[in-house]
């Protein structure tokens, strides 16, 4: 009788309908999870030009304590040391609570202003993650539970003789994740940041981008049902309301190929599963509108 | 790299026993987004903390231990009680709801303790070995032993009444 149960339940286990979006599931988790164990592999190569251990103790101090730092550019030897370590980092492990938080640092620009700028911007960005990080973790430890991470850092997605882009991630775990990017694209030869709105004439860039967009996503529904999206065009089952336009700084950033890129983050226009989703803008559409064809052809 | 290598033999893993990964999240979860959630935020935490492998023998353990804690953090999460202003309950179309299908397999395994439902799902539908759940759940193989036996009680009778 207890083996006949058991065998019925299990049938009814392995019964379990496997949905069609599984593999796309796996496929993409996989994907994105590699690009980050890639950088954080390079992080170590990197550094291991000194000591390894020594310099994460460096950097720790550099972080946590200006004084230190403020000492050691006054030292005129250890001025290049600091130099070298082209990105800060955070690290706390303790148990269920992870954080590894990489700060992109640039360097070498003659525009002083738009350098430290940035630099700080990144600083304070990650200053903000952390600091929010550290008061999560407490509140979680009084109730002794949970589970909390957070991993940011930065990917170069273009690098030619005349754009830079840079992107930062940053992935929240409690649970579930989610990752959010955000991209600064310079004019490597005139030295200046490249907004969204500064690549065009006018605001009309808006409704065409946005329309291009939508077009992209029922066409790729189309071609594959897995690669869903919250659009009208494309038959919807809860009511999240669809996609309606970017905003006028949408995240965006110029690919290797002189082509627009928009991003957007996690669940912001598609569920979960489908991450971090990107469309390239053909340059046909936009040619008309765009101030100069110097970034994007 | 060493560190290459496992996260390649990691990867490979997922791809072919997925179908395993997702009816385990499942079986916790009982909906169709909800387990493809966690399947994909056990590849996440998988291979962002790479390092907690110890024995790369063990990838198998490992990960469905990690299915199992992200399914049971779903869970946790949903208990939580969520506020929301009249508004938005008017906006919402509530006859939009996931489907969550009703059968004797879970009403029955629903009824017992979290801990004993996974040894439940490991031994007999998943065909491992005690000390191999041990591993996963992180117990000693007599307290696994103990909970199977008052588990398959339980369901007995759960079963006849």
């Amino acid at each position: 009788m207890k083996n006949n149960n058991i065998e019925q339940l299990k049938k009814e286990y392995m019964d379990i309908p496997i949905p069609e979006e599984l593999d796309l599931v796996v496929e993409n988790a996989l994907k994105n999870s590699m690009i980050y164990t890639k950088k954080r592999k390079n992080r170590y190569y990197k550094t291991s030009v000194t000591a390894a251990a020594a310099l994460m103790a460096f950097t720790v101090l550099i972080n946590t304590s200006p004084v230190f730092a403020e000492t050691l550019s006054a030292v005129p030897i250890m001025k290049n040391v600091i130099k070298v370590l082209t990105f800060r980092e955070y690290i706390v492990k303790e148990n269920t609570y992870n954080a590894e938080m990489k700060v992109p640092s640039i360097e070498g620009l003659n525009n002083k202003t738009l350098e430290s700028s940035l630099n700080k911007k990144y600083i304070e960005e990650n200053k903000k993650l952390y600091e929010e990080f550290l008061a999560n973790m407490e509140s979680l430890k009084k109730n002794n539970s949970g589970q909390l991470g957070v991993n940011s850092g930065y990917v170069v997605k273009t690098d030619t003789d005349t754009i830079l882009s840079i992107g930062r991630y940053v992935v929240n775990t409690v649970g579930s994740s989610s990752t959010t990017f955000k991209y600064d694209t310079i004019d490597k030869k005139n030295e200046v940041l490249i907004s969204l709105p500064s690549l065009f004439k006018d605001e009309s860039y808006i409704n065409i981008i946005s329309d291009n967009i939508k077009k992209q996503m029922v066409e790729q529904y189309e071609a594959d049902k897995n690669k869903f999206y919250w659009v009208l065009g494309i038959e919807q089952k809860s009511t999240i309301k669809p996609f309606e336009k970017i905003s006028k700084d949408q995240n965006f950033y110029i690919n290797t190929e002189n082509k627009l890129v928009i991003s957007f983050n996690k669940y912001d226009v598609a569920p979960g599963y489908m991450g971090i989703v990107e469309f390239t803008i053909p340059t046909e559409i936009i040619s008309n509108i765009l101030v100069s064809t110097e970034y994007i052809k | 790299m060493k560190r290459d290598n496992l996260v390649k033999q990691i990867a490979d893993y997922i791809i072919i026993h997925k179908e395993r990964y997702y009816r385990l999240a499942y079986s916790y979860v009982r909906n169709v987004d909800d387990a493809l959630d966690v399947v994909q935020d056990s590849i996440y935490k998988a291979l962002s903390s790479v390092d907690s492998l110890k024995d790369p023998d063990h990838i198998n353990p490992w990960f469905y231990r990690i299915v199992i804690n992200c399914s049971l953090d779903l869970l946790r999460k949903q208990k939580k009680v969520v506020t929301v202003d009249d508004e938005f309950l008017k906006n919402c179309n509530l006859k939009v709801v996931d489907k969550y299908t009703d059968i004797d397999l879970h009403r029955a395994l629903d009824s017992l303790p979290e801990n004993c439902r996974s040894i439940i799902i490991l031994r007999y539908f998943e065909d491992m070995k005690l000390d191999e759940i041990a591993e996963i759940l992180n117990e000693n193989i007599s307290t696994i032993k103990s909970r199977l036996y008052k588990s398959l009680e339980a369901l007995e009778i759960k079963m006849e009444a």
